[in-house]
């Protein structure tokens, strides 16, 4: 396997490529080699880093420089200055405050941040996940090797059960419990599910570790097996994504080579396979049992529980589902042990969490940090601060269905006990942060907008009711709302709490909730007052329409 | 089993019930709309949501299995609030103003829901988006403005039907009933089963025969057998004003549980055939109207008795008639020729075997409701006896295997697992295959899914039992042992069997007869018999409708259609079961029996009437009981 002395990595996202990326990746290509360079720096195209009138970018690794605005013409120069001779480009430098997404850790981050801990992101980034070599070479596929030659599946579910590993997902069911059950269900065929669905808007945290490390996947789904006695697998991943679609197709083959997958894996009597079953579109489907649904072929709408997947999931049989983030966490605690795993965290949720932050803040992207951090040090240590100057009015936490936060709650511990104590939950780990030009009832329209269209439609509350709560906000950000309203969307909230089938029926109204709880005056105002107090909502005094775009053929006025 | 409370009440369950089950066999009332006792349990409607102590939320009653020591409260005040809020979000949600349905006003389960909890107006302001009605079907009109989204027609048309026509399209609010890609529902893959219709619970699919004609306060029920096939569905016929309003299926029937087909529901109401209301004698070349006392003067006179009388009933006819018209022909008259219109077409071979062996080989129906493979000689069940095609296409799914072997299209071809051509000797060399493995594939992978079956099933029809010679027959037979396979004989009309047992199977050659009585009931001639007729001077028809046959004889006698008369029939796997008068017929007009009976007594013959009896002459395919 080669090591080289330097990465140089050329944004491929669609906008980069539509200026050009591909242009300067030849032009590298051809510069590294003129120079003698190409058996000391790889060079490689990566997805969606970019920030928009920035792109094309080239970035260098270990030197964590960033180029933007790179052109064919450029590329000389740079190869020549900062590969060949070390001494980097400063007109096309651009300062990593200036990206937002994917690229976790970069630049600034020469070390590590306080108590930055890299379990879940530790090879994301660091080495090529297109090369099988590279994972192995840190401690790949050690875990595997571990529990297959050493322990038996009880002893397996012990460690994780020891480890107080809970779900990464949004639930925080305590993983080593769910193994057990899959475990102890009835029945010779039993499956694992990866849900790699990811589509909590925001939530992109399991999107890096499928594109910058799928075999840690790999690895834990068939620990997962072996545990639970499967011997086939799924990973049901997003149809958007498909750069990790394609890196995870690659990596099952090369782990099917290697004879770390397929049959009598490391020369034992187990065998496991995986198929990757690609989404099609649909937020539902991440919920467990519309995922199963929709691998059988169906539509994708949830299942009535009980029987719950653990006894009869895919086809009917034992189904263990886990997160990306919740797998990613396996091979390390096999390796380092279920004590060391509880050394991190706080005692109900050992470990650490993957947090995105979003919204108007300094930086944004994700980090990796022990469970029970505030949300406070994460906007000012992390995040460096509201941008601007700004004041901080309020944040979301665990995605389009999670909590509000007012400023008042800024100092809870994040971990999955403290949050359901002070009444709010943590979920997927998305975190939003809002300043005070965020408009409370736009932002409940928006969110409300967002379950309304995902509802899959099988039970009425959430289907009919995200439906008219979301035209209540509509009335209400133009101005026609009345109090009554304010009744008629707690109603409900509370019935959808009470009666819909599903999670996404459950919560979707919640954050609707929480804003009337801390934020009533700014709602009363658009109906008392018929103002917005920060000029977002529209206003125009009409009772808001919707234009049925499945139908509207589009004819316009002449 | 499970022990649990039901608003106080201590009830005794087996495992696996569900609490909504639970209560019903307590006699506690849940409200419901997406369930429905034929269909598994869907959990969508969320109407009968209870309160179970310990519950994080109120539960579906309709899927939760009940567990020990369950305490469940059914009419709690926040259950009360959530069925009316439920109530309210579907009203508010389509356009179900109810002045213009035929279905308001006792017939609509959304509407009757409603009432019975004392709502009388809704709280949410509605808005939705009218959609276009689809008229194109001829027998259903589907309108989706009043559709409550509760999927019984689509589980209905898959679970039950097996014909995967309905669907849904889109999501969430958008969620739309349609038919297989969205096309009109009469361009579709739909075969007018009906039982999507049946099943609505609101007006959202619309029977055009019946609509606005007869709610359920107006009607009357008449809950028979099916005449249409040998089959032998249970239906209910719905009446008003002696008139014929609709015909639905009897969920509680146990061959059939509601399912109907377009033969036996909608067809029988698009009759179009001149009614006969009076006796007819031909007289100077044409027929005129007559009295009865005349039309039996003339039927003395021109009859005639032994040979030289050929005497051919119809099988749609009740065992009664067919019973009586054998006695008074055959032993009365001695005719020459006594058989049915079918000549035992369907039953000759199968009953000879039945002769031979002395051992019914047949099985019931209900087999077919349960199998993993399922061969089928000769036999289109997407044609006709659509019901027990039914019974196999909605296993297909579940990993049923089938076998067509057909010589001729067949349209259950395409969703079979294995299409071969049939030829005769082809149980022969299936035999032959079983035991020692072939030479031709398809007939070896036949045999391969056969053997590995756990309930195999053969059904074959008439066009094979037609053509069977006694060596396919007794291979059919060996297979039967080989295989344990369940063998399923269709066979041909409502009382095909009958008439087999009453030995009326004898083909119809019109070598010189000198007359004929063809006791044609409500059946449609075929040009076949119409032209050997012609050949005989004397023929004296009874029938319902007129057509080219009653055309040409020289004596008609009015009779009852189908609905108009009751009696006995013999299904193809052995039921006895009554068909019900629905109607009365118009002044005039007997029924077959009446009419035999009055010319036996003319030609001063007692027939015999005992047809229980007569059933019992031979050795049946299959043992016959009461149903």
């Amino acid at each position: 396997m080669k090591a080289f002395r330097s990465m140089v990595l050329v944004s491929s996202d669609p906008d980069s490529m539509e200026r050009g990326a591909l242009d300067v990746f030849s032009k590298l290509q051809q510069q590294i080699k003129a120079y003698d360079l190409d058996e000391e720096i790889s060079l490689s195209m990566i997805s969606d880093v970019s920030k928009k009138g920035r792109d094309p970018l080239v970035l260098v690794y270990p030197d964590a420089v960033i180029y933007g605005s790179v052109t064919p013409a450029d590329v000389p120069h740079i190869v020549e200055e900062h590969l060949y001779k070390g001494q980097v480009v400063e007109e096309k430098q651009i300062s990593p405050y200036d990206l937002s997404g994917s690229v976790a850790w970069l630049s600034a981050r020469k070390g590590t941040l306080p108590a930055e801990n890299r379990i879940v992101l530790k090879n994301v980034g660091l080495i090529d996940p297109e090369i099988i070599d590279e994972y192995i070479i840190n401690e790949g596929y050690q875990a595997l090797g571990k529990v297959l030659n050493e322990m038996t599946p009880e002893e397996t579910i012990s460690i994780i059960k020891d480890s107080g590993l809970r779900g990464r997902g949004g639930a925080g069911f305590p993983t080593g419990l769910k193994w057990q059950f899959v475990k102890g269900a009835k029945g010779e065929k039993k499956y694992v599910i990866c849900n790699a669905d990811e589509s909590e808007p925001g939530t992109f945290k399991d999107r890096l570790v499928l594109e910058g490390d799928p075999h840690a996947i790999i690895e834990a789904m068939t620990i997962a097996a072996y545990a639970v006695g499967a011997n086939e697998g799924y990973i049901y991943i997003r149809g958007e994504y498909g750069l990790a679609i394609s890196r995870m197709k690659k990596a099952i083959l090369q782990a099917r080579d290697y004879g770390l997958l397929g049959e009598n894996i490391f020369d034992t009597s187990f065998s496991f396979d995986l198929h990757i079953h690609a989404g099609a579109g649909a937020y539902i489907c991440g919920e467990e049992t519309a995922l199963i649904e929709s691998i059988e072929g169906n539509r994708g709408e949830p299942r009535s529980r009980p029987p719950y997947p653990t006894t009869k999931g895919l086809w009917q049989k034992p189904t263990l589902v886990n997160n990306v983030e919740t797998l990613a966490n396996i091979p390390a605690i096999i390796r380092n042990g279920a004590e060391w795993y509880k050394s991190i965290g706080t005692p109900s949720s050992p470990g650490t969490k993957v947090y995105t932050i979003l919204g108007n803040v300094n930086v944004t992207g994700l980090i990796e940090v022990p469970m029970g951090i505030t949300l406070r040090e994460v906007i000012s240590i992390y995040a460096k601060g509201m941008k601007d100057g700004a004041t901080f009015k309020l944040a979301q936490t665990g995605g389009s269905s999670g909590s509000i936060i007012p400023a008042s709650l800024q100092d809870t511990p994040m971990d999955f006990d403290s949050f359901k104590n002070a009444g709010v939950s943590l979920g997927s780990g998305a975190l939003l942060i809002c300043n005070e030009d965020v408009c409370v009832v736009d932002l409940a329209k928006v969110l409300l907008n967002f379950f309304r269209f995902e509802s899959c439609g099988k039970c009425n509350p959430c289907r009919i009711g995200n439906k008219r709560a979301y035209e209540i906000l509509s009335n209400i950000s133009e101005g026609v709302g009345t109090l009554k309203d304010l009744d008629d969307l707690l109603m409900l909230n509370d019935q959808l709490y009470e009666l819909s089938n599903c999670g996404l029926g459950q919560t979707a109204c919640s954050p609707l909730h929480d804003i009337l709880t801390h934020f009533r005056a700014e709602v009363e105002a658009h109906i008392k007052l018929k103002i917005c107090p920060t000029d977002v909502c529209p206003m125009s005094g009409r009772w808001a329409y919707q234009i049925d775009g499945y139908r509207c053929n589009g004819v316009s006025l002449l | 089993m499970i022990n649990l409370k039901i608003d106080g009440k201590n009830i005794e369950v087996e495992e696996g019930t569900t609490v909504l089950e639970a209560a019903e066999a307590a006699g506690v009332y849940v409200p419901t709309l997406c369930h429905h006792p034929q269909l598994t349990p869907y959990g969508g409607c969320r109407l009968c949501m209870v309160d179970v102590e310990g519950a994080r939320t109120l539960q579906p009653s309709c899927t939760l299995p009940a567990s020990d020591g369950m305490v469940v409260n059914t009419n709690s005040e926040k259950v009360l609030n959530a069925r009316k809020f439920v109530l309210t979000l579907l009203f508010s949600e389509r356009n179900h103003f109810c002045m213009y349905c035929q279905v308001s006003g006792g017939d609509c389960e959304l509407q009757n829901r409603a009432y019975d909890e004392d709502m009388t107006h809704w709280d949410l302001q509605p808005n939705w988006q009218p959609f276009e009605v689809d008229a194109s079907h001829p027998f259903m009109v589907l309108d989706n403005n009043r559709c409550i989204l509760c999927r019984r027609c689509v589980r209905a048309c898959g679970e039950l039907v097996g014909n995967f026509t309905l669907g849904f399209e889109e999501r969430g609010a958008d969620s739309l009933l349609v038919a297989d890609y969205d096309v009109p529902l009469g361009e579709s893959s739909c075969i007018s089963c009906g039982t999507c219709v049946q099943i609505c619970p609101t007006g959202a699919i619309i029977d055009r025969q019946s609509a606005y004609k007869g709610k359920e306060i107006d009607v009357e029920h008449h809950v028979g057998v099916c005449t249409e096939c040998s089959v032998g569905c249970q239906r209910d016929v719905l009446t008003r004003d002696n008139h014929l309003v609709r015909i639905e299926g009897d969920w509680d029937a146990p061959l059939n549980h509601g399912l109907l087909c377009d033969q036996g529901r909608f067809l029988p109401l698009e009759e179009d055939r001149p009614r006969l209301l009076t006796p007819l004698v031909r007289k100077d070349g044409s027929l005129k109207a007559a009295t009865w006392e005349k039309a039996l003067e003339a039927i003395e006179a021109g009859l005639g008795k032994g040979k030289g009388l050929a005497a051919l009933a119809s099988t749609r006819l009740p065992i009664e008639d067919l019973a009586l018209f054998k006695s008074l022909f055959a032993d009365g008259l001695e005719a020459e020729l006594v058989t049915s219109l079918e000549e035992g077409f369907p039953t000759a071979s199968l009953a000879a075997l039945a002769d031979a062996t002395s051992d019914p080989f047949e099985d019931s129906l209900d087999a077919l409701k349960d199998t993993d493979a399922v061969l089928s000689l000769e036999l289109d069940l997407v044609e006709d006896h659509q019901v027990a095609g039914f019974f196999i296409k909605r296993q297909l799914q579940d990993g049923t295997k089938l076998i067509v072997a057909d010589s001729d299209e067949n349209k259950l071809a395409d969703k079979a697992t294995l299409k071969l051509d049939f030829k005769s000797k082809f149980l022969d060399q299936l035999l032959d295959a079983v035991e020692n493995g072939s030479d031709d594939d398809g007939i070896n992978k036949a045999a391969s899914i056969l053997k590995e079956a756990e309930k195999p099933c053969i059904v074959y029809g008439e066009d094979f039992a037609a053509q069977a010679d006694e060596k396919e027959l007794q291979a059919l037979l060996e297979l039967k042992q080989a295989l344990n396979a369940t063998l399923i004989g269709v066979k041909g009309n409502a009382n095909s069997m009958a008439a087999s047992q009453l030995g009326l199977d004898s083909p119809f050659k019109s070598n010189g007869y000198q007359s004929a009585f063809v006791m044609l009931g409500d059946e449609k001639p075929t040009q076949k018999l119409v032209k050997a007729l012609e050949e005989v001077p004397f023929v004296v028809a009874q029938a319902a409708y007129g057509s080219q046959l009653t055309g040409n004889a020289d004596i008609v006698l009015p009779i009852t259609m189908w609905a108009e008369q009751s009696g006995t029939y013999l299904n193809m796997d052995g039921r006895l079961q009554e068909a019900v008068k629905a109607l009365d017929a118009p002044d005039g007009v007997l029924t077959s029996q009446e009419a035999l009976l009055k010319i036996a007594e003319r030609l001063g013959i007692e027939p015999e009437t005992d047809w229980e009896a007569s059933l019992k002459s031979r050795v049946p395919t299959i043992e016959i009981q009461k149903a």
